[in-house]
C-alpha cells in the first residue's frame, strides 16, 4: 500500500502489541482516573503526531496546532449545539473544516520563513483566544441567562457527547471515549508513518538537505509545505472534537501557552521528525508530569530538568536514542549468529550482481 | 511539439541580469538547437553561472525573453523549468546529503518529470525504473545505496548527472562538470557526455578545462563581463583576437589549436 521502509516489520509488530495492550487495559479493572489519563494521552499523542509532521518532517516552525485543535473542538461543539446534529456526524465535518481552516493559515503564513511563521501562527492562536474570551454578546437566551456564541470565558457546553453514557451507563461510559480516542490515535499514527515514508517525506528531507538543488529537481517547497500543513489538520481537528465530546465542554483554555509548551516538549523529548517520537514523547512527558504531581513546589523544575537532560544527552530524542540501541543490538545479534554487518553484506551483493 | 526543425529548442533574446547597478549578464542573445552542444567559456566572474541561474529560473532575468520548447520561461521557477524538460547540474557538489544515491535519483525521477499536485504514497515502478536506468547510465549502480555525504567528488558529479537524466530532460545544462577532477576522471566524464550527445540530448555546458569544452561543443560561446564576445565554431575561437586577449592568452591558444588539429573535424 505504501513505502514500507527498512524496519517496517518491527514497526508493525510494535504497533500491534501496543494496540493490543491498550485494548486490554480497560478489562483489567483500572481506576477511572487511569482511564481518563490514558484517554487524554491518546488525544495529546494524536496532536503531537500531526504536529511532528508539520514541524519535524515538513520543517515548518508552526505554533498553530492548538488553534486547529480548538477549531475542531469548537466546530464539533457548535454543530452539536446550534444545528442539533449528532456529534458523530459533527466530528468528521469538523475534521474537514479543520483542513480548510489550516489551509487558510497556511496560505497566510507559509510564504514566510522560520521564526516569522512561529510568530504569525502564535498571533493567530492568540487572536482566537482573545476573540473567545471577549465574546460577551448574547447569541441566545437560556431562560434568563445570556449565552455567547463561542461560550465566552465559561466555555462552550451543553452540546452533548458521543452517547456512551446512555449506551454503557454512568460507570462505564469513559471506556467508550477511551476506545474512540485510541481509534483516532491509531489512524493518525498510521497516517504519519505513511507520510514520513512516502515520496513527500523524502521531498522534505531533500529540501532540508539542499533547498536550491531540491527546487532544481522539481520540488516546490511552498506547495508541499501547504499540503502537509493542511493534511495534518484533519486528525488534529478530530482530536479537538473528541476532546470536546469527552469533557462535554470546550473553552479558550486549550489555547493557553503552557499547554502549547507541554505539547512542544513532548515532540522534543520524543525526537523531532521521528516516526515513533510523538508517542514516546507524549508518554514520557505525561509520566513525568504524573510522577511530579505530589511535589508541586518542584514540579516545573523537574519538568524543565527532564527536557534539558533529553536535549543534552539525546539530541535525537528518545526515539532516536532507542533507534541507535536497536541498530547496535541488531548488529551484535547478527555477529553472534556468524553473519556480517547487514549494510556491508548488501553492498557486496550488489557488487556480485555486477 | 509545434516546434519545427529550424526553430531553436532554447532561445534567449536580449537577456539582462542586474544585481543593483552591476550587470552580471548583459544583452545575451543566442539560440540552442535540438541535438546541439553549446559550450560556454570565459574568465571567472564573466557571468556564466548567472546565465544558467537566469535560464533555469533560480534567479530570474531583469529584462529580455527566454523561450524553451515553444514556451516562454522567462519568469518560470526552477521546479517548473525542470518539469518542462530542462535539467541542470551545479558547479559545487549539490545533492541531498543524508539520503542514499538511489534515493536522490528517485526524488528527481518522481518530482522532476511532471508536476505532482498530490504526491502518491510510494515511488511507482516507472519512477524506480527511470532512476535505476539513470544510475546505470552514469555507472553508479555499485554505490547506489551509499549515503551521498560519504561519496567522493567524482561520484557526486556523476550523481548530479544521474539526477538530471532521471527527470527525462530535453536539454541538459552542465555547470563545470569536470571542475576538481583528475585527468583520468575528466576523460570518463568526457566519454559520458559524448554518449549523451549520441542519444540526441541537447546540451549546454560551462567549462574552464578548454580541451573538454572544445572537444565536446559543436559551437562555443565566450562571455566576458556579462557580455558575449564570441560565438562560433571551436576552431574560430583560437583565431579570434578578443578571445585570445581577454581569456585564452597566446600560449593556451596554441595548445588548443594542437588539440583541435589532433581530432577529426566534427
Amino acid at each position: 500500500m505504501f513505502e514500507t521502509g527498512p524496519n517496517w516489520r518491527r514497526d508493525v509488530a510494535i504497533g500491534a502489541i501496543l494496540i493490543a495492550v491498550m485494548i486490554a487495559i480497560p478489562f483489567l479493572g483500572p481506576s477511572r482516573y487511569f482511564i481518563g489519563q490514558l484517554t487524554l494521552f491518546f488525544l495529546w499523542a494524536t496532536v503531537v503526531s500531526q504536529w511532528n509532521l508539520v514541524f519535524g518532517v515538513g520543517g515548518i516552525f508552526s505554533l498553530a496546532q492548538m488553534a486547529i485543535f480548538a477549531f475542531g473542538g469548537f466546530a464539533t461543539g457548535m454543530m452539536g449545539l446550534y444545528l442539533g446534529i449528532s456529534l458523530w456526524i459533527a466530528l468528521p465535518l469538523a475534521g474537514i473544516g479543520s483542513i480548510l481552516f489550516s489551509l487558510l493559515i497556511g496560505l497566510a503564513c507559509l510564504r514566510l520563513r522560520g521564526p516569522y511563521v512561529a510568530l504569525l501562527t502564535l498571533a493567530i492562536a492568540q487572536v482566537m483566544y482573545l476573540l473567545i474570551i471577549t465574546d460577551t454578546a448574547c447569541f441566545y437566551m437560556e431562560g434568563v441567562t445570556c449565552r455567547n456564541f463561542t461560550g465566552g470565558t465559561r466555555g462552550l457546553a451543553k452540546f452533548g457527547d458521543f452517547g456512551f453514557r446512555e449506551m454503557l451507563g454512568r460507570r462505564e461510559y469513559l471506556k467508550g471515549d477511551y476506545y474512540l480516542s485510541l481509534f483516532v490515535l491509531t489512524l493518525a499514527v498510521v497516517f504519519s508513518f505513511a507520510i514520513i515514508r512516502s515520496p513527500l517525506g523524502f521531498a522534505f528531507r531533500a529540501l532540508r538537505d539542499n533547498p536550491e538543488y531540491g527546487i532544481s529537481r522539481g520540488l516546490n517547497r511552498f506547495k508541499y509545505q501547504l499540503l502537509v500543513f493542511a493534511m495534518s489538520a484533519f486528525f488534529t481537528g478530530l482530536a479537538g472534537g473528541v476532546f470536546a465530546g469527552h469533557f462535554r465542554v470546550i473553552g479558550a483554555n486549550v489555547l493557553h501557552l503552557p499547554l502549547l509548551l507541554f505539547l512542544i516538549s513532548m515532540m522534543v523529548v520524543g525526537g523531532l521528525g521521528r516516526a515513533w517520537g510523538p508517542i514516546l514523547g507524549a508518554a514520557l512527558v505525561m509520566l513525568a508530569d504524573e510522577g511530579m504531581k505530589d511535589f508541586v513546589e518542584i514540579r516545573n523544575m523537574g519538568y524543565g530538568a527532564l527536557i534539558v537532560a533529553i536535549v543534552v544527552l539525546l539530541p535525537q530524542g528518545a526515539a532516536g536514542g532507542l533507534e541507535q540501541i536497536w541498530d547496535w543490538g541488531h548488529r551484535q545479534l547478527l555477529r553472534l549468529r556468524g553473519g556480517r554487518d547487514p549494510a556491508a553484506t548488501g553492498r557486496a551483493e550488489v557488487r556480485q550482481r555486477k | 511539439m509545434e516546434r519545427t526543425a529550424t526553430e531553436p529548442l532554447l532561445s534567449c533574446q536580449g537577456v539582462d541580469k542586474y544585481f543593483g547597478a552591476l550587470a552580471a549578464v548583459r544583452d545575451m542573445t543566442f539560440d540552442v538547437f535540438q541535438g546541439e552542444a553549446l559550450g560556454i567559456g570565459g574568465p571567472n566572474g564573466a557571468g556564466k553561472t548567472t546565465l544558467f541561474d537566469v535560464i533555469s529560473g533560480l534567479n530570474p532575468a531583469t529584462a529580455g525573453t527566454i523561450t524553451f520548447d515553444g514556451k516562454t520561461i522567462t519568469r518560470a521557477t526552477p521546479d517548473r523549468t525542470c518539469q518542462l524538460g530542462m535539467a541542470r547540474t551545479f558547479q559545487f557538489n549539490a545533492g541531498f546529503d543524508t539520503l542514499t544515491a538511489r534515493e536522490n535519483t528517485l526524488i528527481a525521477a518522481y518530482f522532476g518529470r511532471h508536476n505532482r499536485m498530490i504526491p502518491g504514497m510510494k515511488f511507482d515502478r516507472e519512477t524506480q525504473r527511470l532512476a535505476d536506468e539513470a544510475m546505470a547510465f552514469v555507472g553508479m549502480d555499485e554505490v547506489a545505496h551509499e549515503t551521498v555525504r560519504t561519496l567522493p567528488v567524482y561520484h557526486r558529479k556523476l550523481l548530479m548527472v544521474a539526477g538530471a537524466l532521471a527527470t527525462q530532460p530535453k536539454m541538459l545544462l552542465m555547470d563545470e562538470p569536470v571542475g576538481g577532477l583528475n585527468p583520468q576522471e575528466i576523460d570518463e566524464v568526457m566519454a559520458l557526455v559524448q554518449r549523451l550527445k549520441e542519444c540526441g540530448l541537447t546540451i549546454m555546458l560551462i567549462e574552464h578545462v578548454m580541451r573538454f569544452l572544445v572537444r565536446l561543443s559543436d559551437r562555443v560561446l565566450i562571455m566576458h563581463h556579462g557580455e558575449k564576445i564570441f560565438e562560433g565554431s571551436a576552431s574560430g575561437l583560437v583565431h579570434d583576437k578578443t578571445v585570445v586577449d581577454v581569456y585564452l592568452g597566446e600560449g593556451s591558444s596554441r595548445r588548443l589549436q594542437h588539440i583541435l588539429e589532433d581530432q577529426p573535424a566534427p
